[in-house]
């Protein structure tokens, strides 16, 4: 959504830009449409219930990355705060249930930490965020290894039905998903917070103008993405069962690829959750139709990137050169 | 606005001297910790380590003074060392046709990134994002999971040839290479633009100057220089599985960066990069010569990467 | 000195990751033999042909496995199977979990896999069970968990031991010794450690300088070993399994001058390994057969017919002596290649 700015430097409210949004979603559309034709494998209830289940812990990362990327920034280090999550989880639960709610919270508690010194030393150290952001994917992927080089610990028995568990048919994890991306549509379209976001990443020159805090406003995404990636990182552990210490990896990327998928602009001031979660969709649906199509892996690499730069150039051309 | 003066800006200058410092501090702290760093032999072992990410950097370089970036060079250094090594097949006289064809397959993807780029604008992140994970799998399809190909005999012997005793043939081609791409870069007129238009796109239009052309030539050098990159790690650890370059574009990116390329564009430079690169190795190695586990190697490399540009940063702000 | 509390802090992780661990001694060994012989009754998973079966790689970007799938399919063609279905997780255990799933999705009859992390997929193979579809682990370790109906194991202790033993007799029992390893906290680079922590209990004049992880990778371990010979002045023998390995930590002695001095361990049945076996004369093979993959697809016929199966399988490493390297080396081929029985039609690529 692009913020407009009266001639007197104040935020009037945002235009809605749902182009980007609405051509991902109808672009997956589409595609369920034909592979539910072509496949009966995919148009399984079972098999759509996996699909969200698979989409869940992505989903999650992604929505925070959204913040992040209508910021104007990148992160880099959302996966392997995820996967910090998920090994020390295991190890403190132990299966236990009874630890369920305390390590939930301590494990949100540090997504939003590592968000927040992120956005501290971005705003101190002015460095540029993908600096920033893979430097501190380093330092944690070193931390997880110290710490333990093989699978520990087990999730508690909730996170467990959590993450593999459904009602009626629909996934937990899917109610959760759906749930927290309605909060954070609300918040990045209608509160006052979203407002300034979006100006601090589109124009971040006119938003300090007309009073936006930008230091602080990207320290509050940083430490949202944070939380999101926590957030995924307790669902994740719960589909592995075990403190994996690589599960985060690569999860960074595709949450980007997701963001931009959905509509986002990688310079900031445009972003969408509801593009964000149809990206999300796009790339499960990837896997998940070459995989019933019987499609070799290495093929399916090289679709999954012929269709990253696809969609991005044709997200370029829709929007007419307007960088 | 007015144009920025041809030569680089103070705080380039500034900032080049400061990856020197930065290698000369690392240096010290290694010889301090094992007097192996002072075994030129040793040394020949690291300049050689370092040679393909540092030719593979030397490319990217040139891509970030535009004020871009190369995220595909990881998946074109498996690529080529694959396709290479297929290419010989364990004869000799196939040895220049297989190099020349790896070159031309980086050079391929290389045009690929850069007309995309030039003639979309689109973010050159994602979109080289998107060619590396379509060339990894073009790099998986060709090899089918195998790193096919065998080496000429005499290639890695060649290159692995200590002049002197001492001095890699491979060492020595990087050190080329880089001396080549700094000519490039400081007396070429391809150079004098690539640090016009990375430091203010749209004057530089305005201005006349063939943005588009400088652009995909940018992109095809970095797609060429990761070739280069993939003959030189064929030549230095032989056929040794069909990813051998995976992870490498972020490596090659934290080495450009530390030595004074940053993001915004129309700064840096070849010398820095190449202080970058040692940095980096020096770094590795220290951590394995003093028996701490590898894993601390990540946690120094993340450490290093955000230190320096933090005092970049301040130095950029400083000179400006 | 900083670097010095710092490299006693590692040595202490590393030594407690080792330490809880501490798997098969020689009790453990008997205790995961009777476990394996163990009969299971597949009555339940019998299926009328022709069958479909999946195979969940949990990655396929290694020759070895791609050899042990090759070996699956050549199997397969001896039976009648109407399809096989292949998905490869890269690594990612979660996107194992959705390979499995989408694979139960397209009714198969059987799955074989091999696992990124054994504990990652343990649930999701349970479900698969449950569902009437028989499991069968490829070429990793004995596995004795509920949602594995059978394994084509091999085992990394014996490995470790018959190499270790072997280095000992070469070594004459005495020297200093370096350990290199595959990726840390896989149960090859544990039980391969513990083995041979295990044989060098009778050996009091081997000094074990350095334990290292390459990686499975030639460049890794190359670079390790230029290190550790600027360390150690003189290292007297190296004990590496994995040939891929031997190859980089064999070049690193030569390059400097000091292959003289070093006896090497016997490595696999790598091609590239191989080939230097035959052109130095010393080291031999202890192998780590990708034909556990054929093994596994014999199993999971039977299965399919109903008929009993053991719950492990093992696939037994034998030792080849350098002097008999010549029948299994393929000089024409790659080095990223593996001695093999595989009829032609079969071979990779």
């Amino acid at each position: 959504m692009r913020v407009a700015l009266s001639p007197a430097g104040r935020l009037r409210r945002p235009l809605p830009a749902v182009s980007g949004a609405a051509a991902i979603w109808a672009l997956v559309l589409l595609a369920a449409v034909v592979a539910a034709l072509l496949l009966p494998a995919f148009r399984s209830p079972e098999n759509l219930a996996n699909l969200a289940r698979q989409s869940a812990v992505l989903g999650l990362i992604a929505l925070g990355q959204t913040f992040v990327i209508a910021a104007g920034l990148i992160d880099l280090s959302v996966g392997v705060i995820a996967g910090l999550v998920v090994v020390l989880a295991c190890a403190l639960m132990q299966g236990d249930p009874g630890a369920m709610v305390w390590v939930s919270a301590a494990m949100l508690a540090l997504g939003a930490g590592i968000g927040t010194v992120n956005g501290l030393l971005l705003n101190l150290l002015r460095l540029n965020p993908l600096i920033l952001t893979f430097g501190m994917l380093s330092v944690l992927q070193g931390a997880i290894f110290t710490f333990t080089d093989r699978s520990v610990g087990r999730p508690s028995p909730q996170l467990s039905a959590l993450a593999n568990g459904s009602v009626m048919g629909v996934p937990h994890s899917l109610i959760l998903l759906l749930a927290v991306a309605a909060a954070l549509h609300v918040l990045l379209t209608r509160a006052r917070f979203g407002h300034h976001l979006l100006a601090a990443g589109g124009q971040p020159e006119a938003a300090r103008r007309a009073g936006v805090n930008v230091e602080r406003v990207r320290l509050a995404a940083l430490a949202l993405a944070g939380f999101c990636a926590a957030a995924g990182g307790l669902v994740l552990a719960g589909r592995l069962g075990t403190g994996f210490p690589l599960a985060g990896a690569g999860l960074e990327l595709d949450s980007i690829v997701a963001v931009v998928l959905g509509g986002a602009l990688l310079a900031g001031g445009r972003a969408s959750v509801i593009g964000t979660l149809g990206g999300v969709l796009a790339l499960a649906m990837l896997s998940n139709v070459l995989n019933l199509m019987g499609v070799s892996s290495f093929v399916q690499t090289f679709v999954k990137g012929a269709v990253v730069v696809a969609a991005v150039i044709l997200a370029q051309a829709r929007r007419g050169g307007q960088a | 606005m007015s144009v920025p003066p041809l030569a680089e800006t103070l705080a380039g200058v500034l900032a080049r001297h400061t990856a020197m410092v930065m290698l000369l501090a690392i240096f010290l702290a290694a010889v301090m910790v094992s007097d192996a760093f002072l075994d030129p032999r040793y040394l020949g072992n690291v300049l050689r380590q370092a040679a393909p990410l540092g030719i593979a950097a030397i490319g990217v370089t040139c891509v970030m003074i535009l004020g871009g970036v190369d995220l595909s060079v990881g998946a074109v250094i498996s690529l080529t060392a694959v396709v290479c090594a297929v290419a010989m097949n364990g004869q000799p006289e196939a040895l220049w046709p297989a190099v020349a064809l790896a070159c031309a397959v980086g050079l391929g993807v290389g045009l690929v990134n850069g007309v995309l780029i030039a003639v979309t604008r689109v973010s050159p992140f994602i979109l080289t994002l998107g060619t590396g994970i379509a060339v990894v799998g073009l790099a998986q399809i060709y090899s089918g999971g195998t790193a096919r190909g065998i080496v000429s005999p005499g290639f890695r012997e060649a290159l692995n040839l200590r002049l002197g005793g001492w001095m890699p043939v491979l060492a020595l081609g990087f050190l080329g290479l880089a001396a080549l791409g700094y000519a490039v870069q400081r007396w070429s007129v391809f150079g004098r633009q690539l640090f016009l238009i990375g430091a203010n796109p749209r004057a530089a239009t305005l201005a006349g100057l063939p943005v588009r052309r400088v652009t995909i030539a940018a992109y095809a050098l970095s797609g060429l220089f990761g070739a280069l990159a993939g003959v030189a790690l064929l030549a230095r650890s032989g056929v040794s599985g069909s990813l051998s370059g995976q992870g490498m574009e972020f490596q090659v990116l934290a080495a450009v960066v530390l030595g004074g390329t940053t993001f915004d564009g129309g700064r840096g430079g070849i010398p820095g990069t190449v202080a970058g690169v040692l940095v980096l190795v020096i770094a590795f190695n220290l951590v394995n010569i003093s028996g701490l586990s590898f894993h601390v190697q990540l946690i120094l490399m993340g450490a290093i990467i955000v230190l320096a540009s933090a005092l970049y940063g301040r130095l950029g702000r400083a000179g400006a | 000195m900083l670097a010095v509390r710092q490299t006693l802090a590692a040595l202490g992780v590393a030594a407690l990751c080792v330490a809880a661990s501490a798997p098969a001694a020689q009790e453990t060994l008997e205790a995961q033999r009777a476990a394996a012989a163990e009969p299971v009754d597949t009555s339940a998973f019998r299926r009328d042909p022709p069958y479909r079966i999946g195979v969940s790689a949990g990655y396929l970007s290694n020759s070895w496995v791609v050899f042990a799938l090759q070996h699956i399919r050549w199997e397969a063609s001896l039976h009648p199977i109407s399809e096989i279905i292949v998905t490869d997780a890269a690594f990612n255990p979660a996107k194992q979990i959705a390979d499995i799933e989408d694979l139960m999705q397209r009714e198969i009859d059987l799955l074989i896999y091999w696992p990124v992390d054994d504990r990652a997929i343990e649930d999701t193979l349970s479900r698969v069970v449950e569902r009437g579809v028989a499991t069968v682990q490829a070429g990793g370790g004995f596995n004795d968990h509920p949602g594995t109906i059978t394994s084509a194991y091999i085992s990394q202790w014996e490995l470790g031991e018959m190499v270790a033993r072997r280095l000992m007799e070469d070594l004459g029992g005495q020297g200093r010794i370096i350990a290199m390893l595959p990726i840390a906290g896989t149960t090859a680079a544990v039980d391969q450690l513990a083995a041979l922590e295990h044989v060098l209990q009778e050996f009091p004049d081997i000094d074990l300088a350095s334990v290292e992880y390459g990686d499975w990778n030639r460049a890794r371990a190359k670079q390790i070993t230029e290190n550790l010979l600027q360390r150690f002045p003189r290292i007297d023998g190296v004990f590496s399994p994995a040939g891929q390995m031997s190859i980089g930590v064999a070049e690193a002695f030569d390059e400097a001058g000091r292959l003289d001095e070093v006896t090497m361990s016997p490595g696999d049945e790598y091609n590239g390994w191989l080939k230097w076996v035959a052109q130095h004369g010393q080291g031999g093979a202890v192998t780590f057969p990708p034909r556990a993959g054929q093994v596994a697809m014999q199993a999971a016929m039977r299965i399919l017919a109903g008929e009993p199966v053991t719950r492990g399988i093992q696939v037994p490493s034998e030792f080849i002596p350098p002097d008999e390297i010549g029948a299994h080396v393929a000089m024409d081929r790659p080095d990223d290649w593996w001695a093999t029985a595989l009829p032609d039609a079969f071979l990779p690529n």
